[in-house]
């Protein structure tokens, strides 16, 4: 797990105490901002692994922050946090240069993984090469899929479900982000259609294979990892 | 109607402003041409004048001033509008019939005829009129006396006359049109004053309230018919929120009272940690279920109240009822349901493909729950011309036709689904959404099992 250097712009105080502590205790340094002016200038002239950013602040908003942050060509990831939750408000969000919208309430596990996965992204990985983790090889070129040199078969969307974990390995990803990214899909299915898909594509990476990559985290959702 | 008020309103504001607009153009065009023509010499009463006032000149050369005093008072009674005056050099009228020596009328040594000012009170009684200007000529005789010649103009007298008569007129027109533009604000304000007392009915609480119309289908009934649309809708919005609001208090109360009473109990005495754990994890559990009650109480509402934050655009239901089969299928396959696909043709609808996949969403859980193992869940696309139908259909218990209405209430769960997982919200949802984009739900008998139906009209491409 790599310390991130966050900063957290928020004006609820006890939701940002209990973020921070919470962040903390995962082994990363936060910084916080209680009002949108202090949060940009902390935000322009500090250097982040990662900006959480809720959308309605005092002094300044959220969005306007990510606006003026994007036009100093600051490339640092942003994370939305926003009570408006309709699709065109995440639309927008993203189009303000925001690099990923959660609603709230939200679960602070489903935060943590989005926030290591969008440090993941900002060292991104050149799309054409092949997507490498332990003995697995995935092609996006060729569409093939190998591990220990021996390919394996796979649905196109268990290709790109595979794909999204090796471009976040190690990182716990959450079945929300799973259905958002890999499907499009904005709702919360009450079926586990989700698990039922990874344990598939597990039966096909893992079964023959050592060790085992694929693991379920419980509580939280899913990672590729030499150990669990 | 208070007089501050109705001077305020714009018929009266109106009509007061062309009344005195022209009025003050009338007045000054009759001032003006009076002042004109009164002051304008016509050439021949000035050589009238002259040439009267030199015979006149010679009588007093020849005959002195008896003959001056005779030939004047010859001349009064024949000539119809001449003033005469005679006065002597110690200020006494000897002859003429003009009461007094005009204030104005200068002596001038060459006799010249100029416009002067006659009071009413020096012109002799009778006289074709009050106060006016005359051209007047006057002159000092040899012997100290002075000698005074005016005429009187009928066409000025005419003029006057009619100036009288267009000034009493106005003096009735301009109350009369007052009086008019009065009534008029009147109507106005009543009409006004109907809409301003339901608004203020509303402010104060009663929401139901609505404009009268008057049935004259003028501006004003369109008006009013316009806000009554406008409260309808308020009122509908209102109605929404305040069910959303009584839902969210009412449902939300037990499964939070469960929740307190987990942790309290679990506080009463000390535990292991391994139990302090547990209560953890299923009060995150118990929050999480409270989330998505919450959110989706406010998703029902929202589409109830036809949000147009939903933005709609063009969907094709083939791709998305595809798109969810193929999330679906393997979930149905472990539990050892068959599920069955049919959506080959591009179907476009007018959407919200977000809101669509969560009632899609809803009803394949359903029938992934409720459908026993080796059933078949089947979900396809009815084609027709203008119509493209979504129809799911499982070979579960099925809902009896009785309570068909009842479910599609939030909250509702049928005996049978007691102690299976779920909030009850799942088809009120999908009930919700349907209402939103305008499409038909249907709940029928599958014989065995439920069929739902929703029939959405077909858009051309976008």
């Amino acid at each position: 797990m790599v310390t991130m250097r966050i900063l957290l712009i928020e004006d609820d105080r006890q939701a940002a105490h209990y973020l921070v502590k919470g962040l903390h205790e995962c082994g990363h340094v936060v910084d916080h901002a209680g009002d949108g002016e202090d949060g940009l200038h902390l935000a322009l002239t500090g250097r982040y692994d990662v900006i959480v950013a809720d959308r309605l602040l005092p002094k300044r908003d959220g969005l306007s922050i990510i606006r003026l942050l994007r036009a100093d060509e600051n490339p640092t990831p942003v994370l939305i946090l926003s009570a408006l939750g309709e699709v065109d408000d995440r639309v927008a969000g993203l189009r303000a240069g925001g690099d990923d919208y959660l609603v709230k309430p939200y679960a602070f596990s489903e935060l943590l993984a989005r926030i290591e996965a969008l440090t993941r992204r900002h060292q991104a990985v050149p799309p054409e090469q092949p997507l490498r983790f332990a003995d697995l090889v995935l092609d996006t070129r060729k569409q093939t899929v190998t591990r220990a040199g021996k390919l394996i078969r796979l649905q196109p969307r268990e290709f790109r479900l595979l794909e999204f974990l090796l471009r976040h390995a190690r990182q716990v990803i959450t079945r929300t982000m799973l259905l958002e990214q890999v499907w499009d899909f904005h709702f919360d299915p009450l079926t586990n259609v989700i698990d039922v898909h990874i344990s598939r594509l597990r039966s096909k990476i893992d079964k023959e294979f050592d060790p085992p990559l694929l693991h379920t985290v419980r509580g939280r959702g899913y990672k590729l990892d030499e150990t669990p | 109607m208070r007089l501050p008020r109705l001077l305020q309103t714009t018929a009266v504001r109106l009509a007061l402003r062309y009344v005195l607009i022209y009025t003050l153009v009338l007045s000054v065009a009759l001032v003006a041409l009076f002042w004109s023509a009164q002051r304008h010499l016509d050439p021949a009463v000035k050589f009238d004048l002259e040439r009267e006032l030199a015979e006149l000149q010679q009588r007093f050369d020849y005959g002195g001033s008896t003959q001056l005093i005779e030939a004047i008072a010859t001349r009064n009674a024949s000539a119809e509008r001449r003033l005469y005056l005679l006065v002597s050099a110690d200020g006494e009228i000897r002859a003429g019939n003009l009461h007094d020596w005009p204030d104005e009328a200068e002596i001038t040594p060459d006799g010249k005829v100029d416009g002067v000012w006659m009071d009413d009170e020096i012109l002799p009684r009778g006289w074709f009129g009050d106060d006016a200007y005359l051209p007047v000529i006057a002159v000092r005789l040899a012997d100290g006396s002075r000698l005074l010649l005016a005429q009187g103009i009928e066409q000025n007298e005419e003029l006057f006359k009619v100036t009288e008569y267009l000034v009493e007129v106005l003096g009735i027109v301009v109350p009369l049109l007052l009086l008019l533009g009065t009534m008029l604000g009147r109507a106005i304000l009543r009409r006004m004053d109907a809409i301003g007392r339901t608004a203020s009915d509303i402010m104060t609480g009663d929401l139901s309230r609505r404009v009268p119309v008057s049935g004259r289908q003028d501006e004003f009934d369109t008006l009013a018919l316009r806000l009554n649309a406008m409260l309808d809708r308020i009122q509908q919005l209102v109605n929404g929120m305040r069910e959303v609001t009584d839902n969210i208090a009412h449902d939300l109360r037990s499964p939070l009272t469960r929740l307190r009473n987990r942790l309290e109990i679990t506080l009463l005495e000390p535990r292991s940690e391994a139990d302090y754990r547990d209560t953890l994890r299923l009060s995150i559990a118990d929050t999480a279920g409270l989330i998505t009650t919450f959110n989706t109480l406010l998703e029902i509402a929202q589409a109830e109240a036809g949000n147009p934050r939903a933005a709609v655009s063009s969907v094709d239901l083939a791709g998305l009822v595809r798109d969810l089969a193929e999330l679906y299928a393997p979930a149905a396959e472990e539990r050892s349901l068959i599920l069955q696909v049919s959506a080959d043709t591009e179907a476009l609808i007018a959407g919200n493909r977000n809101l669509l996949a969560q009632a899609l969403g809803n009803l394949l859980d359903n029938a992934i729950k409720y459908t026993p193992a080796g059933g078949v869940i089947s979900l396809r696309l009815d084609y027709s011309p203008s119509i493209v139908a979504i129809v799911v259909t499982d070979s579960g218990p099925g809902i009896p036709a009785g309570e068909r209405a009842h479910v599609l209430e939030r909250f509702v769960r049928l005996e049978s689904a007691r102690g299976t997982p779920g909030n009850g919200l799942g088809l009120s949802l999908v009930h919700a959404v349907a209402k939103l984009l305008r499409a038909e739900l249907w709940l029928a008998d599958a014989c065995p099992g439920l069929r739902v139906t929703l029939r959405f009209a077909k858009i051309s491409s976008p």
